[in-house]
């Protein structure tokens, strides 16, 4: 091994070096440089191989050939190496990046970029105090000289605050280490850990004045003002450095430094971490400047970290993971984000529409946004994880609401800067600078995350407990997504019709996980067909339709907690990316991303609970935990209704279901909303019986009376039946609160019913709007003879919908009916059958609306839906009609499952279905109704032989010309007035509410970054009061 | 330890020089005089390294006819301080520099040198 020494000696030797060249002999002095950076990288990348793969121990080199305390040593451990890799991998691609920069400032430019690679490096490894101490020093004057490198007035300003920030910190440090040398008489970091400083008298007060100077340079909230503007006016690439080589370079020398204090101050680090990460991440909300952004990303990231490093303890073995999956996700996603930032031409978050109609840098650019945002499979989804889990079972709880509120805080910004640059209907008419030497690096970050993905993934595989083939596929998807999207839609049928045929044997014996298995899989695939109605590539929808379903699968075959809140928030991600490509859904897609991780925040908690009562990730543990604590079952319930859009929840849903494009509609809306249900069968059947469900009872009565309310109001044929959706949830809400077999059963033969007629309504009105190009109702019309099947469609769609015989809803009904009853709920069952009988209206307005009355000229030569559209609706009809004939195919089973469940069920008796209120026979049902049926059709057909057939189109306004096209148009306000007498019910409260919510935070994001008034002197009293406030704190006043 | 000793003394001038370059710090509007507050501030953290390391009727610690190597350690001071405060030294003026530099940019930028003018990065 070569020994850790020549880390120091070719950086130092290299700047030395840079003295005797020229200039314009700039090719020398860059070579020299890059070589030296690779020579580095091979030092610290052959020792962390060996210290993490290999069996080689941890060495200390002493200089002069002295043993401490009389002489400067170094270490070469695994966090050493690890953490020199990141210094010098990062200083090498940020020096390939900042090449033409450094170039053009010359060869003194070049030594000081080595300069600063020099100090991050020892800083690291030093064991001595004093040393360390010169090391940070050199590190901040190179710094200031490399912010140098833009040659603004604002940037001269930014360097000067630096400086004054990093001058006070040094003093306070100095002093912190020359007390220490006085008291223990070595400098030696092990001999002053050894030495006892907290038992010396005036030793606290040592701790204190070094510790909080290593604090300050970390940038804590809010005395970070001049951390900020320096990120803001540097150049992208110095920007990078400052966030991913020196961050992770303070980070350890805190880390290391710690122990100074015996342990007392673990917790205050992870204190003043947590304020930094909620602060900044709040603060960041109102940003909208790329750089200052990630700045406070930046700022808040190493917050977290000093989370981490504070409840090392509590963390125990598991602090490494959560350690480098943090640090990790910030290196790779920081420095690719602000090294595009300076391919970007412009400041401002918007400018990044630049990067439309270039998939390769929005997917690397997404990849990054959505790994610091923690999702999965990022680092930072793990680490966030098992924080999460260690800190719930050390009764953490606080630290755990507030690290997931300050994560929220980061998701609003990070997912409004995606959806600002994809969904934006501006494009910033500049194009990106595309130099090769900064696109490399970026690219380099890019597969450098997506390796330290399988790291994890490969890590936490026992954990997780899924099948990765499918997550495999989904790369595969992204890699091949220059193929034509039949060819893609084909593959993913394919591919999920022999999942389903290879894994359905694993579901079998389970009823419930099977009839959800079937809806994602069979249902996706049927509905995934309309998909070749589009030509072209489609690029960016298949690898989001495939994560969306690989969620979906994941829940069903999950067995672990983990593998669970994976596989959701995959799902969460996929179909928030594939509503967000929606001509006009950059805001309902935010709006839906937000409720979704919200409602995720809560399943993570409940999980967390959970953890901390059995100690295992089990899903199957959830029971046992929810027994000892009833708040398990409780949270996890909460965050499963903002999926299924319980009412107050619900803002998201008609938007975003409205603006997705329309065959994702379909499956959005008529499948993947079963997630919210399967969940919600998984929380409810830990906690039946507990007082909680009562209310729970209440709130579905609310969102079925209001959802259905509001569909009839509706004038755009996709929120129709959107808010239709949220009604039916309603439904299953109220009966899946009721603590009885015959409600749980009619639960879930409405998530059967509901699955089969929204997937056909949602795609035979989509097949309406891709001829027809409108979604408002008023401006279709007529098109009965043009579209006579999607009309089938929709009549069939709205009789099941409406529980009208001889379909299946009738006997939802009944089961439900039966339920009530059962259960003496008499109040909320009136008002559940009041909702019903609204129903009827929107119902009607929507067959009537789009396909009765007067056809629109412009519509005279249109066709019948695509054939791709037709074709899934007919086999899901078909479906229809033998659940609708044979219900017991279903119910049987089901009842099987419930069995267990207090309750009467059903007496079987062939088709005859028994209760002790009354009885049912769907086949008879529908055979009389049949019969009647074709009487009735062939008597009209021999009565209508003669009559005159009346030509569309044959008729006048009267001489009169409408002012507005809605006004002719019958459906046009249909119920206004019901909305008279109804209105006072959907008045948006809870649209106020969160719009309000909204409000609030925006506006004090707003008024608490004015803290940070740009004046260097400001941020050094801010600084000063920094000092004085923590001492006072920890001293407990004066 | 004696408040009256040399030692006692140097390290309260050394404190008080520390609090006077923060008042300069803090307190003046002109980029110069706060740079001068640092010179300061620095002088005075370097006096406290130097008085620490004060041992009463020692001498430098520079090996010659005087002190030799075999007595050297009853009769210099500790050496160590010593050799950090010319480190600390150093490290001073390479920071003025540094700032002075930025303070010429500075005023180049916007001829000004009052600190509340350089505000543009901000919020």
């Amino acid at each position: 091994m070569v020994t850790p020494i020549h880390l120091v000696s070719v950086a130092l030797g290299t700047a030395f070096l840079l003295g005797f060249t020229k200039d314009r002999n700039w090719k020398i002095s860059g070579g020299l440089v890059l070589l030296a950076l690779l020579l580095m990288n091979l030092i610290s990348g052959s020792w962390t191989y060996a210290l993490f793969f290999g069996d080689q121990v941890p060495v200390q080199v002493f200089t002069a050939g002295f043993k401490p305390p009389f002489s400067i040593n170094l270490q070469m451990g695994r966090f050493e190496a690890a953490i020199t890799l990141m210094i010098n991998f990062a200083g090498l691609l940020g020096a390939i990046y900042l090449f033409d920069r450094l170039k053009k400032a010359g060869r003194y430019a070049f030594m000081v970029y080595m300069v600063f690679i020099l100090g991050l490096n020892v800083a690291v490894m030093t064991r001595d105090l004093f040393n360390l101490f010169v090391f940070m020093e050199i590190t901040t004057i190179a710094t200031a000289g490399l912010i140098f490198l833009v040659q603004t007035g604002k940037a001269a300003a930014a360097g000067l605050k630096y400086m004054i920030a990093t001058s006070i910190i040094s003093g306070v440090l100095l002093i912190g280490i020359i007390f220490a040398y006085s008291l223990v008489s070595t400098l030696n970091l092990d001999g002053i850990i050894d030495g006892g400083l907290p038992l010396i008298k005036g030793g606290a007060m040592v701790v204190f004045l070094i510790l909080i100077a290593l604090l300050l340079e970390s940038k804590p909230f809010p005395a970070n003002g001049w951390g900020l503007d320096v990120y803001e006016s540097a150049h992208p690439g110095i920007g990078a450095m400052l966030s991913v080589a020196t961050g992770p370079m303070i980070a350890y020398v805190i880390f290391k430094v710690l122990p100074i204090s015996g342990g007392a101050w673990n917790h205050l680090i992870a204190i003043t971490g947590i304020i930094t990460f909620v602060g900044s991440n709040f603060l960041a909300i109102k940003q909208h400047n790329t750089q200052r952004l990630l700045g406070y990303s930046s700022v808040a990231q190493a917050g977290i970290l000093l989370i981490a490093i504070g409840l090392q303890k509590e963390l125990g073995h598991t602090f490494i993971y959560v350690a480098a999956g943090l640090l990790m996700t910030n290196y790779f996603a920081k420095a690719g984000l602000f090294w595009l930032s300076g391919l970007i031409k412009g400041e401002s978050l918007q400018d990044w529409t630049q990067l439309k109609g270039r998939p390769v840098l929005l997917f690397l650019f997404g990849l990054f946004v959505f790994s610091l945002a923690g999702f999965p499979p990022s680092p930072a989804f793990f680490a966030k994880w098992e924080l999460i889990m260690q800190l719930a079972s050390h009764g953490g709880y606080v630290w755990m609401v507030f690290i997931l509120i300050g994560s929220f805080f980061e998701l609003i910004y990070l997912t409004r800067w995606f959806g600002q640059v994809i969904g934006s209907k501006e494009k910033s008419s500049a194009q990106p600078d595309l130099a090769t030497h900064r696109l490399v690096p970026v690219g380099i970050m890019g597969v450098g995350l997506l390796g330290t993905m399988v790291f994890f993934l490969h890590h936490y595989a026992p954990d997780l407990a899924i099948d990765f083939i499918p997550i495999i596929f989904i790369a595969a998807l992204f890699i091949l997504d220059f193929l034509p999207a039949f060819l893609k839609n084909t593959v993913t049928i394919l591919a999920m019709g022999w999942y389903l045929l290879q894994h359905i044997s694993d579901v079998q014996n389970d009823t419930v996980r099977l009839i959800f298995f079937l809806i994602f899989l069979a249902g996706g695939a049927i509905s995934l067909l309309a998909g070749f109605s589009y030509k072209g590539k489609r690029i960016g929808y298949y690898p989001f339709v495939a994560m969306t379903f690989v969620g979906l699968t994941g829940l069903v075959t999950a067995t672990t907690t983990l593998g669970f809140f994976l596989s959701w928030e995959l799902m969460a991600l996929g179909s928030y990316l594939l509503i967000s490509r929606g001509k006009n859904a950059q805001k309902t897609s935010w709006i839906y991303i937000l409720f979704s991780v919200g409602g995720a925040y809560l399943l993570l908690m409940g999980f967390g609970v959970s953890f901390a009562v059995t100690g295992d990730g089990l899903l199957s543990s959830l029971g046992i935990a929810a027994r000892a604590l009833p708040a398990v079952g409780i949270l996890l319930t909460i965050g499963f209704l903002s999926k299924i859009a319980a009412m107050g929840l619900h803002i998201w849903l008609p938007g975003a279901y409205a603006e997705a494009e329309d065959d994702a509609t379909p499956f959005i809306a008529g499948i993947m909303m079963n997630a919210g249900i399967f969940g919600l069968i998984l929380s409810l059947s830990i906690i039946a019986g507990h007082p909680f469900t009562w209310w729970l009872g209440w709130l579905g009565v609310i969102t079925a009376v209001g959802g259905n309310i509001l569909a009839a109001f509706q004038e755009d044929a996709k929120k129709l039946i959107a808010y239709s959706s949220i009604g039916i949830m309603g439904y299953i809400l109220f009966a899946l609160s009721m603590n009885i077999q015959m409600a749980w059963m009619a639960a879930l033969y409405y998530v059967v019913l509901h699955f089969l007629y929204k997937t056909i309504l949602f795609l035979a009105v989509g097949g309406v709007i891709f001829r027809t190009k409108t979604r408002e109702m008023y401006q279709m019309g007529g098109l009965i003879k043009k579209m006579p099947l999607s009309f089938i469609s929709v009549l069939i769609g709205i009789i099941a919908l409406a529980g009208i015989p001889p379909l299946a809803g009738f006997g939802g009904k009944w089961l439900f009916y039966n339920a009530v009853v059962m259960n003496g709920w008499y109040l909320q069952g009136a008002l559940v059958f009041f909702s019903g009988v609204v129903a009827f209206l929107y119902c009607f307005k929507l067959i009537s609306a789009i396909f009765l009355g007067q056809a629109k000229d412009r519509y005279r030569h249109i066709k019948e839906a695509p054939v791709w559209y037709i074709l899934p609706q007919y086999l899901l009809i078909i479906g229809l009609l033998i659940f609708s004939v044979l219900p017991e195919l279903v119910l049987q089973p089901v009842a099987h499952a419930l069995r267990s469940m207090p309750g009467e069920g059903i007496q079987w008796d062939g088709h005859f279905a028994q209760t002790s209120f009354g009885y049912w026979n769907a086949f008879i049902v529908m055979t009389v109704i049949a019969i009647m049926f074709v009487i009735l059709l062939a008597w009209l057909i021999l009565n209508s032989r003669k009559a005159q057939k009346v030509k569309q189109f044959d008729m006048v306004f009267a001489g009169e010309t409408p002012f507005t096209p809605e006004t002719s148009h019958v459906a046009y306000n249909i119920y206004a007035p019901f909305n008279k007498a109804l209105g006072f019910l959907v008045v948006p409260v809870t649209t106020w509410f969160w719009h309000a919510t909204a409000s609030v935070t925006d506006a004090s994001a707003n008024h608490l970054r004015k803290w940070y008034n740009g004046n260097g002197q400001t941020y050094a009293l801010q600084m000063v009061i920094y000092i004085v406030m923590f001492y006072l704190i920890i001293r407990g006043g004066f | 330890m004696n408040f009256f000793s040399v030692q006692g003394i140097s390290l309260t001038i050394g404190f008080i020089l520390i609090l006077i370059g923060l008042w300069g710090i803090l307190t003046q509007r002109n980029l110069i005089r706060i740079i001068i507050g640092f010179t300061i501030f620095n002088n005075g953290v370097n006096l406290i390294i130097v008085a620490l390391a004060y041992m009463k009727g020692r001498t430098a610690p520079i090996i010659d006819q005087v002190v030799t190597r075999t007595d050297a350690v009853d009769k210099v001071a500790d050496p160590i301080p010593q050799a950090l405060v010319l480190t600390a030294i150093v490290i001073g003026v390479g920071v003025t520099a540094v700032m002075l530099s930025y303070t010429l940019r500075m005023y180049r930028a916007k001829h000004s040198l009052e600190i509340n003018v350089f505000t543009e990065s901000k919020w």
